[in-house]
């Protein structure tokens, strides 16, 4: 195996992964601090406290959860490693010969859809940015945005070579394009996959969040829903579920939730829904006390948004289906024996991953930690002795003093010798030792592009009382793209439902029971959502009380991808327009 | 023993000795005589490396040397951020919080300068334009320095687009992944070049000398200058 340097100079110079990534990855960080700042100012210590409780008390959450979806009529199942996954998901399958997959990070993790093709299955990735990467076929180059590495003319030209007749690249005309190849797959198929974003162990509720509808047609179409997530996975109700979603997505996307987040309860008549939930290598890091937080992850890939490492040798030098930060402290761990001793190594220690965290982990701590592990591990006899005499030298002042004066004329007399042996195209040149000042440099000359000073966003005071919070609702949807006419016209193909609650500082409606049913939502022209004044809270955080006991539904303006370029194409699967009547 | 001493790290000593000079002469200017730390290492170098246990040989030496005063001022942001965040961690039970309890003394220089009572009787004046570098490591010293510098009549001082960013030097990132480490520096000189200013101002002097490094090879005409140098510099 290829090292991380190798990959990333390889990537460097075939693809100049930063000319795409970097500007997207930009804004997103900027967009996610602004979201963040619209929410409850105390929304990610209580999304971390949610987290950290679901790790101190994981195989009591798991007994629980076991039981409460027994309850509920959904499998329970446990996978200890990928082999055990992948044959655990083949057994349940059965029959199955068409296979729709959406979006799982542990189906990458553990070669699903490559194992399930070679035992003879048909999957088909459902995501529209997963679909185009298994064409490439080089693999996500990040998590939740798979395909962010690929401009909008590969694309097309990826498209194109599967046969797809596309005038131009519009990220319009590509995304339905895909979407017209999915949905054709949903309407003969045996099984959907999905991930999942979170398991609700008091309930037994399975939550996951997605923007373009193809979980929603995943969970409602085919008679079998095979649910893959990792071990960690689990938080203790429901007060910690809408905890973690008030800092996912804001985190993930810069959205303040997705379009549809999906509380699944037991499957319809006729239909079956299973849960596998893998360990590979999670007890492990459970035991370890020195990465045991890192399990408190939710995936929201806002360490790699911030990371410039990540942003300048692109997800794919990371050579795991985890990159950024997160991939370099968890793909050591996860694979112990795989060759990703090196990742720790990819990162300046700037601390922005842990900065950024929305459940606060502290990445650049764990990568250290790990590069000792590494050194300890596989650290070369001369490294060591290196830093064996640093140290030596550095526990006498005198010595120090002598090794740093060495050190001074060293670099002073034997720059040119250290430049010769600076790899080609490296511009750095040895650092001026004796500054010379020019009194003309601090005329300076005229500012090219300076900025004003960035400021935080200022965190947003809760709504307060009736008329501002439903103000602040009408608002937001209308942000989403939610139409909010004054009196509805009726159209044909309409879907008229009644919200049981809607949230203020998102924009959206919640759908429970009867009316959460995905199939009449997704074959819908429009959907007409009646929401009453008393029930619209301030924040998703409100909602516990309004989210029943079953199957729920938060529709945050219709379904829509940003997988092409983040460049936002609405109405993927279901209907393009979503109205609000008060 | 004076209770204020400056802690001049081994890099400042072996890259840029005058600096060390310069953050002294504004104590001075202060009315501070303060001693001088110097052949001691925060252990950074090592921590970063995955060498922990060389780290804490080395800070070990640095915090024997702070019990002999009552604050250390350190004008290099990222050793201070190695002592408050990362040293005390590397010795468990009552060792660590002995080391806790010394670590508390080190001050950055911006805070330390900014919060001293004779700081309103300085008379700085420079005359210029510099662009600002805010380093990761010195993020919780930001605002000082910037109020610091905000006191200096004459200066102008432009901020980098994207100013968050790292500069890519890392420690030994910048000799295990050259070419990363070097692309990232590119980019960040490209913000500095574009203030239009033709000297850079930074709290971390390691930063700087890798900006300094990179914009020597890229020919782009450049100086750069600590914090404590424009103090200095702005000085009657």
């Amino acid at each position: 195996m290829t090292s991380f340097r190798e990959r990333a100079v390889r990537e460097m110079e075939a693809e100049h992964p930063a000319a795409t990534v970097t500007p997207i990855m930009r804004k997103l960080v900027a967009d996610s601090a602004a979201m963040l700042a619209r929410g409850p100012a105390d929304a990610r210590q209580r999304a971390a406290a949610a987290r950290a409780h679901a790790i101190a008390n994981l195989e009591a959450l798991h007994a629980e959860t076991r039981r409460t979806l027994d309850r509920r009529g959904i499998g329970y199942h446990r996978a200890a490693d990928a082999a055990e996954a992948v044959a655990t998901v083949q057994r349940l399958l059965g029959n199955a010969r068409r296979v729709a997959k959406s979006k799982t990070m542990v189906g990458e993790e553990v070669g699903l859809t490559h194992a399930l093709r070679a035992a003879g299955i048909d999957v088909l990735e459902t995501d529209i940015g997963e679909y185009i990467v298994d064409l490439e076929g080089r693999g996500p180059s990040h998590i939740t945005a798979p395909a962010l590495h690929l401009r909008r003319d590969r694309i097309r030209e990826i498209l194109a070579r599967s046969g797809a007749d596309l005038p131009d690249d519009d990220p319009v005309r590509l995304s339905r394009h895909v979407r017209d190849a999915v949905g054709a797959f949903f309407r003969d198929c045996d099984a959907a996959i999905t991930g999942a974003n979170t398991v609700i162990a008091s309930s037994g509720r399975i939550v996951v969040v997605e923007n373009e509808g193809n979980v929603a047609l995943g969970v409602s179409h085919p008679k079998l829903h095979i649910v893959i997530t990792g071990l960690e996975k689990v938080v203790a109700n429901e007060a910690a579920a809408l905890a973690v979603l008030e800092v996912l997505a804001s985190s993930a996307t810069g959205q303040p939730l997705t379009a549809f987040t999906h509380f699944l309860a037991e499957p319809a008549r006729g239909q079956e829904r299973h849960i596998v939930f893998v360990d590979n290598g999670r007890s492990r890091v459970l035991a370890d006390p020195a990465f045991r937080e890192l399990l408190r992850c939710i995936r929201c890939g806002a360490c790699m948004n911030a990371c410039p490492v990540y942003r300048t040798a692109g997800g794919l030098s990371y050579g795991t289906p985890y990159m950024g930060p997160i991939g370099a402290v968890l793909a050591p761990l996860l694979w112990p024996q795989g060759s990703f001793g090196d990742l720790p190594g990819a990162s300046t220690l700037c601390g922005r991953c842990r900065e950024v965290c929305p459940v606060g982990i502290p990445l650049d701590r764990m990568l250290a930690s790990l590069r000792h592990r590494e050194a300890e591990q596989a650290g070369s006899w001369a490294e060591k002795t290196a830093w064996q005499a640093w140290a030596a030298a550095f526990s006498h002042p005198g010595a120090a003093r002598a090794a740093t004066a060495l050190g001074r004329f060293g670099l002073a007399h034997f720059a040119g010798l250290l430049e010769r042996r600076r790899p080609p195209g490296d511009p750095r040149r040895a650092p001026s030792l004796e500054p010379e000042r020019d009194p003309t440099r601090l005329a300076g000359g005229p500012p090219i592009d300076t900025t004003t000073p960035p400021t935080e966003p200022l965190a947003l005071p809760p709504p307060s009382g009736r008329a501002a919070t439903v103000a602040l609702f009408r608002e937001r949807a209308a942000e989403a793209g939610v139409e909010l006419p004054a009196k509805v016209k009726r159209e044909d193909g309409d879907l008229r439902l009644k919200a049981n609650a809607a949230i203020a500082s998102t924009g959206s409606v919640l759908l429970t029971g009867e009316a959460a049913a995905r199939r009449p939502l997704l074959a819908a022209r429009r959907v007409v959502v009646e929401v009453r004044e008393k029930s619209v809270v301030p924040y998703p955080s409100d909602l516990e009380p309004f989210l029943g006991k079953g199957d729920a539904l938060i529709l945050t303006g219709a379904s829509r991808t940003a997988d092409i370029e983040k460049q936002i194409v609405r109405g993927i699967h279901g209907a393009e327009r979503l109205a609000v009547t008060m | 023993m004076p209770p204020v001493a400056l802690f001049v790290p081994c890099y400042v000593a072996a890259l840029r000795p005058v600096d060390g000079e310069h953050a002294a002469r504004v104590l001075r200017a202060l009315g501070e005589e303060t001693a001088v730390i110097d052949g001691r290492c925060c252990g950074q170098p090592a921590f970063n490396a995955g060498y922990p246990s060389e780290a804490r040989t080395a800070g070990r030496e640095l915090l024997r040397a702070a019990t002999e005063h009552g604050t250390i001022v350190v004008p290099s942001g990222s050793c201070m951020a190695m002592v408050r965040d990362c040293l005390p961690g590397l010795w468990e039970g009552e060792r660590g919080a002995v080391a806790a309890r010394l670590a508390g003394r080190f001050q950055g220089f911006a805070s330390y300068v900014v919060n001293h009572a004779a700081l309103a009787r300085l008379e700085l004046r420079l005359e210029g334009v510099m662009a600002y570098h805010a380093s990761c490591h010195s993020r919780p010293e930001q605002a000082d320095a910037l109020r610091l510098l905000g006191l200096v009549r004459g200066l102008e001082l432009r901020r980098l687009a994207h100013e968050d960013e790292c500069c890519g030097f890392g420690g030994t990132f910048a000799i295990k992944q050259p070419e990363i480490s070097a692309a990232m520096m590119a980019t960040k000189l490209a913000d500095v070049t574009a203030t239009g200013a033709r000297v850079l101002v930074s709290a971390d002097l390691s930063c700087l000398a890798h900006l300094d490094a990179g914009a020597r090879g890229l020919g782009i005409d450049l100086e750069t200058w600590s914090l404590a140098e424009v103090l200095s510099r702005a000085l009657p």
